[in-house]
């Protein structure tokens, strides 16, 4: 069995139900986060506890992401977004959308995976695993708009 | 009725009861608990008519209180609200005992269905 790379229809009805709002998705060309950008890192696992894919999302994505779904107002997620790190509010709202996003990987035939931890945007993250968004190879770019909240950036990277 | 809701994640606990409004079963009694652990004290101290259980849960896993409750004679209503939405975790949570799984991220529609199967 094999990992399942989400497709953006996949991830365009996820995040549609899961923030009960309109989410517009378009190609983005790879992202690759430097050093000092604040980005959200999703580790995902198998049945084995090995890493199998991460999902990164830049400041923008995470905190209009966070707010949507705890219908936090949207000067809540500008806010965190002027001040270059997630609440913890926010951080939280976005571990249950990352949690909840799992399941799209989770298709007939493919192994098993699941949420294993979020290092939230704006706290410092291991340079090991800031490599593992920069892997080239099956993974998917887009640029996310949220209705009534943003757009921002998410990568979902088979690693 | 009373229902109990075990999610860990306090934002989900706040969707399940939004969801519950939209779809018509606003005005419920709402208890709710963290864990599966705190689900299991709170099904023999309030006596819910209906829980409503994430999967995954730290303490005890959502599974784990069913077989718990079923074990100890309990026959409360009992129906998952997981992302774990797959044909195995459904039969395991049918023969636990579970009346429904219903798989996030959901429509009020789906609860509603769900709902109108045990109220």
């Amino acid at each position: 069995m094999a990992i399942h790379l989400p497709q953006p229809k996949q991830l365009k009805d996820l995040l549609t139900d899961l923030l009960g709002r309109d989410v517009t998705l378009s190609p983005s060309t790879p992202y690759a986060p430097g050093l000092d950008e604040a980005t959200s890192i999703a580790l995902y696992v198998d049945d084995h506890l090995n890493i199998v894919a991460v999902i990164a999302c830049d400041l923008p994505f995470s905190a209009h992401a966070g707010a949507a779904i705890g219908l936090v107002p949207p000067g809540g997620a500008e806010a965190a977004i002027d001040d270059g790190k997630l609440t913890d509010t926010l951080a939280e709202n976005l571990y249950e959308v990352l949690n909840i996003g799992a399941s799209v990987f989770n298709v007939e035939g493919a192994d098993h995976v699941k949420l294993h931890a979020l290092h939230p945007a704006g706290m410092p993250t291991d340079p090991m695993l800031r490599l593992r968004v920069l892997t080239l190879g099956r993974r998917e770019d887009l640029a996310v708009d949220i209705a009534g909240y943003g757009a921002g950036r998410l990568s979902v990277v088979l690693t | 009725m009373k229902i109990l809701i075990a999610d860990d994640s306090r934002v989900m606990r706040q969707i399940v009861v939004r969801t519950l409004r939209q779809a018509g079963h606003g005005g419920h009694d709402i208890v709710e608990a963290e864990n599966g652990k705190q689900a299991l004290e709170l099904v023999q101290s309030e006596q819910p008519d209906l829980v409503l259980s994430d999967w995954n849960m730290p303490e005890m896993t959502g599974i784990d209180c069913l077989s718990a409750l079923r074990a100890s004679g309990s026959t409360v209503k009992f129906g998952f609200v997981t992302s774990e939405g797959s044909d195995e975790m459904r039969e395991r949570a049918a023969a636990a005992g579970a009346a429904f799984l219903i798989a996030k991220p959901f429509t009020p529609e789906a609860f509603d269905d769900a709902l109108r199967s045990v109220i």
